[in-house]
Formats: structure tokens, sequence, C-alpha cells
């Protein structure tokens, strides 16, 4: 055997690894993180969230429609930002190509520059309008899985802008998600014809919000719009209103569409008006109806909205995964693959078609509004 | 005036809470020289069992449920001074550590829920101002209960023995007092207090998972704004607090009136010498 022959056996069998390497490669399931809110204030969403992607996992036995193996790793970021960012960077470690979240919008913009420089997409089920801002270095990154506050207060405003009401009141929670809400508000109130003549806000914790809403009472305010995500707050916020003589049209924000807000509260709250992300617990879509089936056969009751956007995160990785059958899939293989993906297989109601120049994908036509009768959210045709 | 005078009146209403929050710590104060921070969280859990099991039954399960998680403090307390650990805030960091303990339970088990009781009581109308009775029901349990205190710590022999527990806890004991059986004692009763506050808030507003550290951190601004060491100041601290988150809604930005409660104790602290006695409320 001479030199010659010796070489080209040489790549023959470099070559033959390869294409061994590369098929084990694709036979090897793809690692996708789910970098949650599992305890702290956001575990309201985080939980119902990591539910539906349990019970999605489960019932797709870890392989996509197109016969991709996938296996999920959970991580707690725990509320809080620091811990996303510290979540974030461990499921890199351990090797995924995409992350499904933070929960958070604060948690999200932690962790975008980690993302970005691990070259790793993260795709939020969070509303927060920073989070995808071309503005942001970190923007190729981020991808949203749910309608931005921005969709869901101007679908809300729309809805209350349709009744007699004029003069607007605004009762919030002291956080980001309360602060951007009213600040939405006064940006998309006046073009409807609506006038923010009062705000009053709360923390999480109040045990009594009569002064607050007195304070919208003695404005004169013809309606009143709630940002909230804490059920209890709107509950007590109701209840003070009707106790210091606010008998207005109430509206809200999605932050108050969940289940046990709406099981929970009494007559006071009938013809409260939410905007929500679909209605799977009450008047699901075929889409929505086949998650709650999903859910239920995992032992779980269907909530509200953070399972539908648990869900949108979920299946737009595997979406993507899809898209690059045979190939090796990278972080960045995924990136490139999300900013073209379209009309994907999902639960949730409306179109979603992600671009290089949107990266929110979903608006209007996901969401829903419905009124609170006899203890469920019924939509509003 | 008159929208002055609602606001005052709301806010003095609210404050009901916070006294009842504010009088375990008072009450553990003057027997054991530490607070108990757990007591958001006793309140959280006896709201969780008291909307599960509804009715009577429930709201004595519930009172039951934070009497337990109190107890368990006691134990790490006692735990805690065999060890050799005599400084209070060992104690203090300690029921912290419980109320994270308990506020994951509460997650984990319940999930993510809030616990809201359907209840809108009858309102009055005091001048033209409507007053619901719930917040006066609380107001009046929330006087009872102080009162009771007061009388025990300041006028009975178990008051005076509670006192010296805290004071001089080596003579105490040589004087026959049951010095740790009796700090045992103040928080089981700081368990059954808190707990009662939860169920006020479960029946008046609804609570969720995420409430301990704002109910503990409402109750201490109310214990300590006046002096801790009484139970009856605690009654005016927490109606103080009130009062000023009412106001501060009422009149003043939102960034501000979120910071008014606070800056209100701060600035009554300072107004006072810093040291344990001046903050017990004694003479320094």
């Amino acid at each position: 055997m001479n030199l010659r022959m010796l070489r080209a056996l040489a790549i023959c069998v470099g070559a033959v690894a390869m294409i061994a390497g590369s098929a084990r490669a694709q036979d090897a399931p793809v690692k996708i993180g789910a970098v949650l809110s599992l305890s702290g204030p956001a575990a309201v969403f985080g939980i119902p969230e990591r539910d539906a992607i349990q019970a999605i996992v489960a019932k797709m036995s870890s392989t996509t429609k197109g016969g991709r193996k996938f296996e999920i790793s959970f991580y707690d970021d725990k509320s809080n930002p620091t811990e996303a960012t510290r979540a974030v960077n461990q499921a890199i470690n351990d090797k995924v190509v995409a992350i499904v979240g933070p929960s958070t919008g604060s948690g999200i913009l932690a962790a975008g520059p980690i993302a970005q420089r691990l070259s790793t997409p993260l795709i939020g089920p969070a509303g927060t309008l920073a989070i995808t801002d071309p503005k942001n270095e970190f923007y190729p990154w981020i991808f949203r899985a749910a309608p931005s506050d921005a969709s869901d207060v101007r679908a809300i405003l729309q809805d209350m802008a349709k009744g007699n009401a004029k003069k607007v009141g605004i009762f919030y929670q002291e956080d980001a998600y309360g602060k951007t809400g009213v600040d939405l508000a006064r940006e998309v109130g006046p073009s409807l014809g609506l006038n923010v003549v009062e705000t009053a806000s709360a923390p999480y914790t109040a045990t009594d919000l009569t002064a607050q809403a007195t304070k919208l009472r003695n404005a004169g305010a013809q309606a009143v719009f709630l940002q909230i995500s804490i059920a209890a707050l709107g509950s007590s916020f109701v209840k003070a209103a009707r106790q210091v003589g606010l008998s207005v049209p109430i509206y809200a924000n999605a932050g108050l569409a969940q289940r046990s807000f709406a099981e929970n509260v009494g007559n006071e709250v009938e013809g409260l008006r939410i905007v929500s992300i679909g209605n799977l617990p009450y008047d699901p879509t075929p889409g929505e109806a086949e998650l709650a089936k999903m859910l239920e056969a995992a032992g779980k009751q269907p909530q509200g909205w953070g399972e539908l956007t648990g869900s949108n995160a979920l299946m737009a990785a595997l979406g993507a995964i899809d898209r690059q059958k045979g190939k090796d899939i990278t972080g960045a293989s995924m990136r490139e693959t999300l900013e073209s993906l379209c009309d994907f297989d999902k639960f949730a109601r409306g179109r979603v078609c992600y671009s290089a120049k949107d990266h929110d994908g979903w608006h209007e036509d996901a969401l829903v509004i419905t009124e609170v009768r006899n203890k469920q959210f019924r939509s509003v045709p | 005036m008159i929208h002055f005078v609602e606001y005052v009146l709301r806010g003095a209403l609210a404050g009901a809470i916070y006294a009842l929050l504010a009088a375990p710590m008072s009450l553990l104060f003057a027997t054991a020289r530490t607070i108990d921070f757990a007591v958001g969280a006793y309140a959280l859990i006896a709201a969780a069992v008291a909307a599960t099991i509804g009715g009577i039954a429930g709201a004595e399960a519930g009172l039951a449920a934070a009497m337990l998680s109190a107890a368990i403090m006691s134990l790490i307390f006692v735990g805690l001074k065999r060890l050799g650990c005599e400084d209070g805030i060992v104690f203090a960091l300690a029921s912290f550590g419980l109320s994270a303990v308990i506020e994951s339970f509460v997650l984990w088990y319940w999930g993510a829920r809030s616990f809201i009781v359907s209840y809108v009581a009858a309102s009055w109308s005091l001048g033209g101002i409507r007053l619901d009775q719930q917040g006066l029901f609380n107001l009046l349990i929330a006087a009872i209960v102080v009162v009771i205190l007061h009388v025990v710590v300041r006028h009975s022999s178990l008051g005076r023995m509670m006192r010296a527990s805290a004071v001089n806890a080596v003579g105490a004991t040589l004087a026959a007092i049951p010095v740790e059986g009796l700090q045992m004692g103040v928080y089981l009763a700081g368990g059954l207090l808190a707990g009662l506050a939860g169920l006020l808030v479960l029946y008046s507003a609804g609570i969720d998972f995420t409430a301990p550290l704002g109910l503990t951190l409402s109750g201490f601004g109310a214990a300590i704004v006046f002096g801790v060491g009484s139970p009856l100041r605690c009654l005016f601290g927490g109606i103080a607090m009130g009062v000023a988150q009412a106001l501060a809604s009422g009149y003043l930005s939102e960034a501000l009136s979120a910071m008014t409660p606070f800056l209100f104790i701060l600035l009554v602290l300072s107004m006072r010498p810093a040291d344990t006695e001046a903050l017990a409320g004694g003479r320094p």
C-alpha cells in the first residue's frame, strides 16, 4: 500500500466518521431550556406556563411533529432578573439551543445580553414592550410569545370606547407592569376619545383600597381601567369601588384573566370586562380546547392565558426545529429559523409570523374581550 | 374638608389590620426582646386554610394552622437558645427563614392562586361617608384584642412575668418564672393573633402567596412607630400608618404615596433617641 492509497483511505475513514457523527448528532435529542418563574410573584404565570409545556411534551412523547426527538429542562428564575440571568447562563451551559422564557419582561431584559453573547435565542412569554425594542443590542436574539402590552391596552380601551364613558380613572399595581399600562393608556386613550382624569396605585399586598377608589370617584371617573395581575388586588379594588359608591363600568387588562379571580369573586364583579389571550378555561377555540384536554390529562386544571403563552413559546421552538430537518441545530440556526417562522402548529388563536423586523409575532387577533358572568369569563362576540 | 375626613376614616379602618399584625410583635418584644417576622406568613396560612375549608370550621382550622406554624417557630427559638444563642437578631432572622418556608409551602400546595372570599358587608353612612361593616368590624376586633393584651402585659402578674423574662431572663428563672415556657406561649399567642389578622384580610380584601413580606413590614411599621413595647401603642401605630397611607393615596402622586407611610415612620423614629428602650417606647 503506497502513500497515496493510505491518504485516500484516511480521507474515506474521516468522511465516514463525519457522516456517522452527524447522523448521531441528528439522532440526539435537541435540548430546549425553559427558564420560568416557578416561585415569587410571577409564579402566577410561570407555573401555568410550565404545566402547559409539561402537558404538551407528555402528549408529543418528546418528539416533534417532524419526528425529531427533543428534551426540555426547567429552571426557576424566581421572578427575579438576577436569577433569570443566572438560569439562562446555566441553561446555555447545559447545551440548549433555545430558551423558553424567562417569564417576566425584566428577566428577559436582564438575560438578553447573555443570550446574545452565547448565541442562543430567548422566546419570551411576556408582554413587556421593551423586550423586542429594535434599539436593544440583543434584539436579534429575543422573540415574543404573547401579544405585547400595547396590543392588550389598545384592545381593552377600544372596547371601553364603545360605551358612553369619556373620563377614565386608572388603578394599577406598583410595579413595571402597572406603570407600563398607565403610560400606554395615557398614550392610546386620547386617540379613542378617552381622557385619563385620575390614576391611583397600590402595592401587591395592600389590604384596603377604599382610599384609591375614593380618589377615582372624586375625580369623576365614568369608567375605570385596572392594570393589575394580582387577583386579590383586583377583587379588593372592585369591592372597595362598590363600597365607596364608585358605580361605573370597570375594564381590566389581561393580568386579571385568571381562573382564581373569576371563580372566587362575588357578584360585585358581574359585567367586568377583561381582555385575555384566548379563553382557555371557559370559551376555548378548538385549538385551545385541545390544549385544555392535554392539561386535564396531565391532572392540571386550565387556569387562563399562562398556559397559552407557555405553549406559544414551546410550539415556536418546535416549529423552528422541524424547519431544520436533516440539519445540525445550534442556537444560531434556531435564531435564523425563528426569524422567518410563520404559521407553525400552535394552540392559541391568531396568525403568527416572525420576521427580521417583527420579533413580536403575536398581535391583537390573539386576544379576546371577555366579560365576567356567573363566575366565568365569557367571550364577548 | 369632607374628603379629608373620609380619607382619615378609611385609613383608620385599614390600620386595624396593621395593628393586629403589630400586636404579636409587641408581645414577643415585651417577653423575649426579639421580633417574629413570620407573622405575615402565619396570616397567609390561616387565610389559605380558611378559604379552602370554608365556613366557621375553615376559620377555626386556619387559626389552628397559624398556631401550628408559630409553634414551629417557638421550637426553633428554643432550639437556638439551647445551642447558646441569646441574640434577639438571630431569632428574628430565623423567623424570616420560616416565613420563606411557609410561603413556599403555600405556593407548592395551593399553587399561585389568590385566596378570596366573596363577601361584601353592608355599608353604613356616616355624614354622607359610606363605611362598610367589615372595616368597622376589623377595627372593633383590633381594639378589643389590643386592649386585652395591654391589660395582660401591663396590669397582670402574667404580664409582669413576661416583662421580667425580657429584662433579665436569668433573674426571672431564679425567681421561679418559667421563662422558656412563657416565651413559647407568646409565640403561640402571636400565631393566633396573626392568624386572626389573616382571616380579616381574607374577608376584607383577599390574599395570595406574595403577601407575607408586605404584611410583616406593615405590621412592623405599626409596631415600632410609637414604641414596640406596648400593644396599645401598636393600635395607634396601625391607625397612624393606615391614615398616612390613605391621605398619601388621596392627595399625593403615586410615586410619593408609595413611600409616604415609611417616610412617616422614619420621621417619627428620627425624633426619638435611638436605643432599645426608646424603641420599646420607654425612657432612654
